[in-house]
C-alpha cells in the first residue's frame, strides 16, 4: 500500500518530468556530463541522516584531499533535521534516507531529493547466547514494537526459528527519538506487512507515536541506536547498514528478514540487489519512492535510495559550486560511488539511469 | 538603558513563543496538557485544516507523558536535594571543623558549576549502568507490595530511566537550595541559638527548634527555587532519561522523558513537517514550560524575600 | 522561640539517652550529606580524567574535528570565541544594567522605588529555562532573520542566559560598597558619576569579576541552546557574524559519547576534559579574586 501511495505521488510529480524526457529523446539524447566541476573557495555544511554520516566522513577527506578549497562540516543529526535545516535553510546539504514530504515540497518549490547511493537497514538484536540470524517478519516486529510480544521466547517468533532455543528474555523495543530516516523506512515496513495493525493505529513517518512496550527506549541516531543496544542486553534496534561493522563488533546480530514473497532473507548484496533492481523501473526521475517490501523473489524487504536534499535556488553562488562539485563527485561511479568507498559502508552503487537523474538534478543547483 | 535589557529580552521571548504557539494554542486546546499521546501525523499524507491552521493528517499532540515525566523527576530530585542540603548547610555554617568546611563549600561551587552536559555523560555511563546493575535490583526486590512502595518494584530497567534522572537532578539543584539555606541559616542570630545551647540543649535540638523554624519559610523558598531548576533541566535529563515522548514510568525506574527533553530532541526535525504544525506545537511546549517554571520561581521569591534578602546572584553559586 | 512540642519523659523533661542518640544522629547525617555533596562531585571528575587521560593526544589541542574524529581545536577556539562574545556583549549590559540596579534607581516621589519592575525582569529571566531561550533564538534569529547558525545568535542567546546574574552580582558588590566611601566622595565635591567610576565601582570590581567569571563558566557549558544557535562547524572559526556556524565544545560531548567508534568516544571524553579544565580554571580564578579582595579589604581595616 505504502509502495502503491508513493508510486501514485511520484507519478504526478513526475509526469511533467516525463513529457521533457519524450520530448529529448526525439532530439537525439544528449549524455549528461559527469565531469566534476573545480570548485573555488567556499564551505558546505551538512547535516541529517546518520545512516549516511559514517559515508560523508569517508567522502568528505577524500573530496578535500583532491579540492582543498572547499570546507565541509559533516554532521549527523539524523533524517528529520536534514530534511528541516535544508527547507529552512539553515545547512546546505541536508542527507535522508527518506524523501520529501510532499507539504514541504509545496512550501519550498526549489527543494529537490537527489539519490546518492542505495542503502540497506538491518535489524539487530542484542541476545548473548543466540548466534544464529533469527528470522523475523514484519508482523513480528509490528507486535513487539506495539508490546504485544514481550518475550523472545514468545510462540510466534518460535515457530518461524524452529533450530533456534530463545532464551526467556524480556524484549527492549529501541526506537529513534530524533526525526529519522531510519524510522521512516521500518514504519513503512510495518505498515505495509501489519496494514490493518501498525498501519492503522501508528502509520509511518520521520516520527511517529511509539506505543509504549516494556523498558522501550528512544536513543539518538543509528550510533546511539548501536551503543544503547549493546548495552542492553533482549534489545532489538533498527539500524543502517553502514553501521554493521560497529555492530557486530559490539557483540550484536541481525535478523533474516520476510520479504514481500514470504521468504525470509539477509540483507546480503545479491538480496539487496534483487529488490533494487524491482524498484528501479518505478522510481521517478526524482527519485521520490520507498523501496520496501516489493514483491520479489530473494529479495531484501527493507533497503532505500539515501538523499541529499538541497535547496537549487542558492543565495550564495561559490556555494552553489562547491555543493555542485561535491555532489557530482559523490555520485560518480569513478569517485564518490566506487566500491573502494560504498562497500566500508555497505552501500550499493546508484544505477546508471538513477545517475543521470541524479545528475540532472545537481546541474539545477545555482 | 542597559537595565533594560533584560525586560526587553524578557518581552520578546514572550512575544516571539506566543506568536508561534498561538495557532497550537487553538488548534490542540486542552487535550494538549492532559492528552498522552505525541502523534506527529503523517507528514507524507493529505494536509488537514482545523479553524484555519494547516497541520498534517492524524496528528494530536498530548504532553502529558512529558509533563508528568518533568514532575515526577523533579519531585524525586526535590525529595533527595533538600535534607542533604539542610545537612550541608548546618555542616557549613555550625559543625565542621573549618579545613572540612572549606571543602564541602568547594565541592558545592563545582557541583553549580560543572556543565550539566558532563553530569549526564556520567550519568549514563557511570551512574546509571552501577545502580541499574547493583542496586535497583535489591531494592526492587525488597519493597512490599502495597500502595506507593508498589511503584518501586518490578522492573529495574538498564540504568536510563525515572529514578537516575531525578537522582541526578537532584546532584544538580544541590548547590541552589544549599546554598540559599546556608545563607539563611547565616541570618539566623547568634543570641537564640546561643541561649538554646546555655540552657543545655544538643546541636540537634538547636537546629531543630531555633535555626529551622527561624528560616522554614526560606527553606521552602530555596525548594521551590531549585524546583524551578529542576524542571527546566535539559540535557543532561535528554541523555539519561530514555527520551520518550509517549510513556510515562510505569515503576520509578521506569524509562520517559521530560517537556525540556522533548524540546531539544525534536525540534531540529520540527521543520520537516510543511505545515510548521510541529514546531508551533514545540513552541506551545515551551509556553508551558516558561509559564510552570516562572509561577514556581516567582512564588519561590516572595517567600525567600519575606524571610531576608538572598546574598548570593538568584539561583547561582555561593 | 518555640522550645515546647518535644516529647518528655516521665519526669517531665526529655531523656538525655534519647537527646544523645538524636544528636548522634544529627551530626552522623550532616556528614552522610557531606559525603552525598563531595563524593560524586569527585567521582565525575575522576570518571572524566580516567576516560580521557589514557587516550590522551597533544595533537587534540591542534588539529580540527574531521567527521567523528580527528582533534578539537576548532571547539576550543570556537569556544574561546563565543566566550570572548559573551564577555562583550553581557558584560558592557550586565555590569551596566547592575550599576543602574544599584546606583541610580532611586526612591520616586512616591516613595516606591525605581526600577522594581526592572530588577523583577532580571530574576525572572534568570528563571527561564535556557532551552525555550535556545528554542527563541533559534525561531527569530537562525530561521525567520536568516541569519543560520551563527555566531551572532549563539553570543546573544548565551549573553541574554548570563545577564541576569552578572546585574545581580554586580548590584549586590555594588551594595555591599561601604556607604561611607560615599559619602566620602560626595564631601570631596565628586558628582554621582565621578564618584561612581572613580570610588564605588572601583571597590566593587572583585565582585562583578567574580560574577563575570561565572557567566563565562555557565556559556562554556551550555549545551541546548548552542545546538540550535551555534550550529557545529568543523573548521577553525572564521571572522563572520552571519552564515557561518562554529564549533563548541560541549558538541562533541553530547553527539560522540553514544557514537559507536573508539575515535568518537576519546573526542567525547577528550572535550569533557577539556570543558571541565576549563570551567575548573574560571572557578579557581573567580575564588582567588574574591580571597585576595578579602584579604585587601581587612588590610585597609586594620
Amino acid at each position: 500500500m505504502v509502495v502503491a501511495l508513493s508510486a501514485v505521488f511520484a507519478v504526478g510529480l513526475g509526469s511533467s518530468l516525463v513529457a521533457a524526457t519524450a520530448a529529448s529523446a526525439k532530439a537525439k539524447p544528449k549524455a549528461v556530463s559527469t565531469a566534476v566541476e573545480k570548485p573555488g573557495s567556499a564551505t558546505v555544511t551538512e547535516t541529517g541522516s546518520t545512516l549516511l554520516y559514517p559515508l560523508w566522513n569517508i567522502w568528505v577527506p577524500a573530496y578535500t584531499q583532491k579540492y582543498p578549497s572547499v570546507s565541509i562540516t559533516t554532521n549527523g543529526t539524523g533524517s528529520g533535521t536534514g530534511i528541516a535545516d535544508a527547507t529552512n535553510g539553515t545547512i546546505d546539504i541536508g542527507s535522508s534516507d527518506a524523501y520529501l514530504p510532499p507539504s514541504t515540497v509545496q512550501a519550498t518549490p526549489t527543494l529537490e531529493n537527489i539519490p546518492l547511493a542505495i542503502s540497506v537497514q538491518v535489524i539487530a538484536y542484542n541476545l548473548p547466547g543466540v548466534t544464529a540470524h533469527l528470522n523475523l517478519s514484519g508482523k513480528m516486529l509490528s507486535s513487539i514494537y506495539q508490546g504485544k510480544i514481550t518475550m523472545w521466547n514468545d510462540p510466534a517468533i518460535a515457530a518461524a526459528n524452529p533450530n533456534v532455543t530463545l532464551p526467556a528474555t524480556p524484549i527492549v523495543a529501541l526506537h529513534r527519538s530524533d526525526g529519522s530516516g531510519d524510522t521512516f523506512i521500518f514504519s513503512q515496513y510495518l505498515s505495509d506487512s501489519d496494514k490493518n495493525g501498525w498501519g492503522k493505529t501508528v502509520g509511518y513517518g520521520t516520527s511517529v507515536q511509539w506505543p509504549t512496550t516494556p523498558g522501550g527506549l528512544g536513543e539518538n541516531g543509528n550510533g546511539g541506536m548501536v551503543t544503547g543496544c549493546s548495552k542492553t542486553v533482549g534489545c532489538i534496534a533498527y539500524v543502517g547498514i553502514s553501521y554493521l561493522s560497529q555492530l557486530l563488533g559490539d557483540g550484536l546480530f541481525y535478523a533474516a528478514l520476510q520479504n514481500g514473497k514470504g521468504q525470509y532473507e539477509l540483507p546480503t548484496s545479491a538480496a539487496v540487489a534483487a529488490e533494487a533492481k524491482y524498484f528501479l523501473k518505478k522510481t521517478p526521475a526524482d527519485g521520490t519512492i520507498s523501496l520496501i517490501d516489493g514483491p520479489v523473489k530473494g529479495g531484501y524487504p527493507i533497503i532505500n535510495y539515501e538523499y541529499a536534499i538541497v535547496n537549487t535556488q542558492q543565495s550564495n553562488a561559490s556555494t552553489a559550486k562547491a555543493m555542485r562539485s561535491l555532489l557530482e563527485w559523490a555520485v560518480n561511479p569513478k569517485f564518490g560511488n566506487s566500491s573502494q568507498y560504498l562497500s566500508q559502508v555497505s552501500f550499493q552503487p546508484l544505477p546508471t539511469k538513477l545517475l543521470t537523474n541524479s545528475l540532472k538534478q545537481i546541474h539545477k543547483i545555482s | 538603558m542597559s537595565a533594560f535589557v533584560p525586560f526587553v529580552a524578557l518581552v520578546l521571548t514572550v512575544f516571539v513563543l506566543a506568536f508561534k504557539a498561538w495557532p497550537a494554542i487553538t488548534v490542540n486546546g486542552v487535550h494538549f496538557l492532559v492528552g498522552s499521546s505525541w502523534k506527529p501525523g503523517n507528514v507524507y499524507g493529505a494536509v488537514s485544516t482545523t479553524g484555519g491552521v494547516a497541520h498534517p493528517f492524524g496528528s494530536s499532540y498530548g504532553a502529558w507523558p512529558a509533563i508528568a515525566g518533568t514532575l515526577e523527576s523533579s519531585a524525586i530530585a526535590i525529595v533527595i536535594a533538600v535534607p542533604v542540603s539542610i545537612g550541608a548547610a548546618f555542616a557549613l555554617t555550625e559543625r565542621l571543623p573549618r579545613w572540612l568546611a572549606e571543602i564541602l563549600r568547594s565541592a558545592i561551587e563545582i557541583l553549580a558549576g560543572v556543565p550539566s552536559v558532563l553530569l549526564g555523560l556520567w550519568g549514563a555511563l557511570t551512574l546509571g549502568p552501577l545502580l541499574a546493575n547493583d542496586v535497583y535490583p535489591i531494592v526492587a526486590n525488597h519493597m512490599p507490595d502495597v500502595p506507593f512502595f508498589s511503584f518501586f518494584r518490578g522492573p529495574t530497567g538498564h540504568g536510563e530511566g525515572l529514578l537516575t534522572s531525578g537522582i541526578v537532578l537532584s546532584l544538580m539543584i544541590i548547590p541552589i537550595v544549599a546554598s540559599t539555606t546556608r545563607n539563611l541559616f547565616a541570618q539566623v542570630p547568634a543570641l537564640p541559638k546561643e541561649g538554646g545551647e546555655a540552657l543545655g540543649m544538643t546541636d540537634w535540638e538547636v537546629g531543630r527548634k531555633i535555626t529551622i523554624p527561624w528560616v522554614r519559610a526560606g527553606i521552602i523558598g530555596a525548594t521551590v527555587l531549585g524546583l524551578g531548576r529542576a524542571l527546566g533541566e535539559t540535557i543532561a535529563v535528554a541523555m539519561i532519561s530514555g527520551s520518550l515522548l509517549n510513556t510515562i514510568a510505569p515503576n520509578i525506574y521506569g524509562t520517559m522523558g521530560t517537556v525540556a527533553a522533548t524540546l531539544v530532541t525534536q525540534l531540529d526535525s520540527a521543520f520537516a513537517d510543511g505545515t510548521g504544525f510541529e514546531v508551533r506545537t514545540l513552541a506551545e511546549l515551551a509556553v508551558v514550560l516558561v509559564i510552570v517554571v516562572l509561577i514556581v520561581n516567582t512564588v519561590a521569591r516572595i517567600i525567600v524575600r519575606r524571610t531576608g534578602h538572598l546574598a548570593a546572584p538568584v539561583g547561582g553559586v555561593i | 522561640m518555640v522550645v515546647g512540642g518535644a516529647r518528655v519523659a516521665s519526669d517531665g523533661y526529655p531523656s538525655t539517652h534519647r537527646r544523645r542518640i538524636a544528636d548522634r544522629v544529627f551530626r552522623a547525617f550532616t556528614l552522610l550529606a557531606l559525603l552525598v555533596i563531595v563524593a560524586p562531585v569527585i567521582w565525575v571528575i575522576a570518571g572524566i580524567v580516567a576516560r580521557a587521560v589514557p587516550h590522551w593526544r597533544w595533537s587534540v589541542l591542534t588539529t580540527n574535528t574531521v567527521g567523528a574524529g580527528g582533534g578539537l581545536d576548532n571547539a576550543i577556539l570556537g569556544s574561546l570565541a563565543i566566550m570572548l562574545g559573551v564577555l562583550i556583549v553581557a558584560g558592557i549590559f550586565g555590569v551596566l544594567g547592575g550599576v543602574y540596579l544599584a546606583e541610580l534607581a532611586g526612591f520616586n516621589r512616591n516613595g516606591k522605588q525605581r526600577g522594581a519592575v526592572l530588577r523583577s525582569a532580571t530574576e525572572v529571566l534568570a528563571g527561564v529555562p535556557s532551552i525555550a531561550l535556545g528554542l527563541v533564538g533559534y525561531l527569530a534569529l537562525v530561521v525567520e532573520f536568516h541569519w543560520g547558525f551563527s555566531v551572532l545568535a549563539a553570543v546573544i542567546v548565551l549573553s541574554v542566559i548570563v545577564i541576569p546574574y552578572i546585574a545581580r552580582g554586580t548590584e549586590v558588590a555594588l551594595r555591599q560598597v561601604p556607604t561611607n566611601y560615599r559619602e566620602g566622595a560626595e564631601a570631596l565635591g565628586m558628582s554621582t558619576g565621578y564618584s561612581l567610576r572613580k570610588v564605588v565601582v572601583r571597590s566593587a570590581i572583585p565582585g562583578i569579576a567574580t560574577s563575570l567569571l561565572i557567566a563565562l563558566a555557565i556559556s562554556v557549558g551550555e549545551t541546548a541552546p548552542m545546538l540550535y544557535t551555534a550550529g557545529w562547524f568543523t573548521g577553525t572559526p572564521k571572522a563572520s557574524l552571519f552564515h557561518q556556524p562554529i564549533g563548541y565544545l560541549t558538541y562533541p560531548v553530547w553527539t560522540f559519547w553514544d557514537y559507536p567508534s573508539d575515535q568518537a568516544h576519546y573526542l567525547a571524553f577528550d572535550a569533557a576534559l577539556i570543558l571541565l579544565v576549563m570551567v575548573l580554571v574560571l572557578l579557581v580564578i573567580a575564588r582567588l579574586v574574591v580571597a585576595r579582595s578579602q584579604r585587601f579589604a581587612e588590610n585597609r581595616r586594620n
